[in-house]
């Protein structure tokens, strides 16, 4: 039976192809757009989250109490040898740590000859970087390297851009040491970074953590340590054992550090979802008219099908095998062109350099790389099959309530 | 004649026709009110960035924006103000002199901008009098009084009449430091200017830091506003090479280049469901007209020619089309309007909101009937091409055909 109602539902369709095609193509085109725009504004949102996380907090960072509502250097994560002892030593020898920086932070001036910007100076260990943020990567210009005797700097290419220094120019960092000195030293800059973390972009100056110590008169103690874990999704339990083990420190996941970046990705997923509520909602009815008025053209026939002994179940079964072939079929087809397209954005990016400085002003690179998700195609086949059964209830009430005999005579 | 049988088929299909007009009216009111959210956003957008400090003409010294160092200074600006005041549509110029110091206090120290101002004429030109919080704003003759950002504030651990210490480089490159007494905390909701910024009468910084009749730059405020882009051009002949003017659209040009991808991308995902609909109507044209073919067919068999028929199908299209773009115009602009009166409030937004520089969560829609006029043309011409394809394919078929079409 199934068999035969599958043939007859083809047969309608071929009969109708035009009609048939067009809701095909346009579950097809819609779906194909849906995609194409989920997975690229999905892959902005993880480039600047990734941005982020890599260049600056890693999935987890610890600070001292109070240190972010009023950074200074009298607030410092194990200020104590013994303290960093500890610390470091626990953090490599947890599984779930991937790697772990140690910085030391404050706020100060960064000048040349001829002009002066408010700076933040980062003191780092360039090698531990590189394995954690891949700070090597965002190297704009010069070398990743602080020079031999360690006299370099490496500085953010919107404050570069600023100052306008280049690589060999020399700038004089002044800050406030521990003692509430202030205190300056000339340095060479030797790179120069392009994060696209905003704040690092416009502010950031990364010297030798060694120096930075001498310099700020800090013999121990870190501003912040930025942990990059093995497994992210692990990031709230991670948090949770962190926090309990050292409950004198303040813990904060990346999204804790960059609300901003968090409610992108939430407002993002409520935009996806309002489009293709609207999306899949219009198709819908594009699907309901057009199997409305196929089973309005047909009551005669499936009048005479039912007086001869055709179950009501039977009939709908030829309906819905109707109705899901034109749904299904567009769901392919979309989902085929829209993985697709997908497939060449992720590899190749989607390349929009031309917007390169509005993309600067947001933090987001010009180049987005698009990403897959499942759920992309589980949703889309949900929401189409929905889509397609709705569509038919009408309809097939319609039927359900007609006399055979009344439709046979009105032919 | 033409018309009246127009109305009567629209009449006979009224199922039909209601669900193509509401279809029509949805697609029309919601690209109405998109189009009124994203311009409103973007006026937002450049309200907060120009009138909060930045301003709508700039004048700096040659070369200042792109090297700006103490060389590229504007070194008369009594001259240059006869100069730009004498410009037709002027309503004000003012000077401005930006340093980047260290604030101290006591064991704190913070690097931010200090700024030199003319606070009377200030106040026309930015929000910065409207965003006291606390105690009170400058006075053309204060002395060592400082108008300091919230945030700042804060990070220093200061309040009204506290001392901060700073140390910069004078404009001659000496060494500048004094003690400053908080006069007025501001708060304008860009978390970063907050955070980094304070301001000194003019007179006073010009005495400490040595630049009596220096500026950075100078602000004008055009008589009218839509005007920058001109006014500028005519400052800039007037005042010469010594000097560059830029209007707002030039100093922020990434901004401006960002509220365009903004729209970008905005109307991709409006022309996304947009096809959607575009399809769903072509359905509804084409099962419309192909329920009629036999009657089309009768018609062509008595002697109505092709063209006849294109124009009744193309002309019933066009009624259903009208109907539904004034409708949507209508439930469109209504929304505009009430969202442009009583702006939409995202609370718990704020910090997605800073990074698009906006200081306020509250944003309206732009009302702007000429907008609301193009966007229903746009929607009335899709509808209308969406008709198209049913009507030339039943117009093929010959009379014969479509009689005995089943």
């Amino acid at each position: 039976m199934f068999k035969l109602a599958f043939r007859m539902a083809w047969a309608s369709l071929v009969k109708r192809s035009t009609r048939s095609f067009m809701v095909v193509l346009m579950i097809c085109t819609s779906l194909w757009g849906l995609l194409v725009m989920q997975g690229v504004y999905d892959g902005m949102t993880e480039q600047m989250i990734a941005n982020a996380i890599r260049s600056d907090s890693g999935e987890v960072s610890l600070f001292a109490k109070g240190y972010r509502l009023d950074p200074g250097l009298d607030k410092l994560v194990a200020p104590e040898k013994d303290e960093e002892a500890k610390l470091t030593t626990h953090l490599a020898s947890d599984s779930r740590v991937a790697t772990a920086v140690y910085r030391l932070r404050q706020n100060g001036l960064v000048a040349t000859a001829n002009y002066s910007r408010n700076a933040e100076i980062f003191g780092v260990e360039l090698e531990k970087e590189k394995g954690a943020g891949q700070l090597h990567r965002y190297l704009h210009k010069g070398e990743y390297g602080f020079g031999k005797q360690g006299k370099g700097v490496i500085i953010g290419y919107k404050l570069a851009a600023k100052l306008q220094v280049d690589i060999g120019r020399k700038i004089v960092l002044s800050a406030q040491d521990r003692h509430s000195e202030v205190t300056s030293i000339a340095l060479k800059v030797t790179g120069i970074v392009k994060t696209n973390n905003m704040a690092l972009d416009e502010r950031a100056v990364f010297i030798n953590l060694a120096r930075a110590r001498d310099f700020l008169g800090v013999p121990g103690g870190f501003s912040q340590v930025a942990i990059m874990l093995k497994d992210p999704a692990a990031v709230h339990t991670f948090q949770q054992d962190v926090q309990a083990h050292y409950p004198d420190l303040a813990v904060f996941r990346w999204d804790e550090m960059y609300p901003a970046l968090m409610q992108s990705r939430v407002m993002m997923k409520g935009f996806s979802l309002v489009v293709s509520i609207m999306i899949f909602g219009v198709a819908g009815l594009g699907i309901f008219g057009v199997m409305l008025v196929s089973v309005l053209e047909r009551m005669r026939e499936f009048g005479i099908m039912l007086a001869i002994g055709t179950g009501f179940g039977q009939v709908r079964t030829v309906i819905l095998i109707e109705s899901l072939c034109m749904g299904l079929s567009g769901f392919a087809a979309g989902a085929v062109t829209g993985f697709m397209s997908l497939l060449y954005f992720k590899k190749y990016g989607l390349d929009l350099t031309m917007f390169s400085d509005a993309f600067e002003e947001f933090g987001m690179d010009a180049i987005t790389y698009a990403i897959i998700r499942v759920d992309y195609f589980t949703t889309a086949l949900a929401a189409v099959t929905l889509a397609t059964l709705v569509s038919i209830y009408l309809p097939l009430r319609m039927l359900r309530k007609t006399k055979p005999i009344e439709v046979i005579n009105e032919g | 004649m033409l018309i009246r049988l127009a109305l009567r088929n629209i009449a006979a299909n009224t199922k039909r026709s209601i669900i193509t007009v509401i279809l029509g009216l949805v697609s029309t009111a919601l690209l109405v009110f998109s189009t009124a959210w994203m311009d409103g956003s973007h006026q937002q957008m450049i309200t907060n960035a120009v009138e909060i400090y930045s301003g709508y003409i700039q004048i700096t010294g040659d070369n200042f924006r792109d090297s700006p160092s103490y060389d590229h200074l504007i070194f008369d600006v009594a001259g240059l103000q006869r100069d730009v005041e004498a410009v037709n549509g002027v309503a004000l110029f003012t000077p401005r002199f930006e340093s980047f110091v260290l604030f101290s206090v006591g064991d704190k120290a913070v690097g931010g901008m200090l700024t030199g101002i003319m606070p009377e004429k200030e106040q026309h030109i930015s929000r910065l009098k409207r965003s006291l919080q606390e105690g009170d704003y400058l006075g053309e003759n204060d002395t060592n009084q400082l108008y300091i950002g919230s945030e700042l504030a804060r990070r220093l651990h200061v309040t009204i009449g506290d001392e901060v210490a700073f140390v910069g480089n004078g404009a001659d490159y000496s060494f500048a430091a004094d003690r400053l007494q908080v006069k007025g905390i501001f708060q304008t909701g860009l978390f970063e200017f907050d955070a980094s910024s304070a301001f000194l009468a003019k007179p006073y910084f010009d005495m400490i830091m040595a630049a009596d009749n220096m500026a950075t730059h100078g602000i004008v405020l055009p008589d009218t506003l839509d005007n920058s882009v001109q006014l500028a051009k005519s400052i800039g002949e007037k005042i010469g090479g010594e000097y560059q003017s830029a209007s707002w659209q030039q100093i922020m040009a990434a901004l401006v280049k960002s509220m365009k991808l903004d729209s970008v991308f905005g109307y991709i995902t409006l022309g996304i469901v947009f096809t959607v609909i575009f399809f769903v109507v072509m359905i509804y044209t084409l099962l419309t007209v192909f329920a009629r073919i036999r009657e089309i067919g009768i018609m062509r068999a008595v002697g109505t020619t092709p063209k006849q028929i294109f124009s009744l199908l193309l002309l019933e299209s066009s009624l259903l089309g009208v109907v539904s773009v004034c409708g949507g115009g209508i439930v469109g602009g209504l929304f505009a309007y009430y969202y442009s009166v009583h702006p939409m409030v995202f609370s718990g937004m704020e910090e997605q909101f800073k990074q698009y520089g906006l200081a306020v969560t509250a944003i309206p829609t732009a009302f702007e009937p000429l907008t609301i006029l193009r966007d229903m043309v746009v929607m009335f011409v899709s509808l209308l091409l969406s008709t198209l394809y049913p009507i030339i394919k039943v117009n093929r078929y010959k009379p014969i055909e479509a009689i005995h079409h089943v």
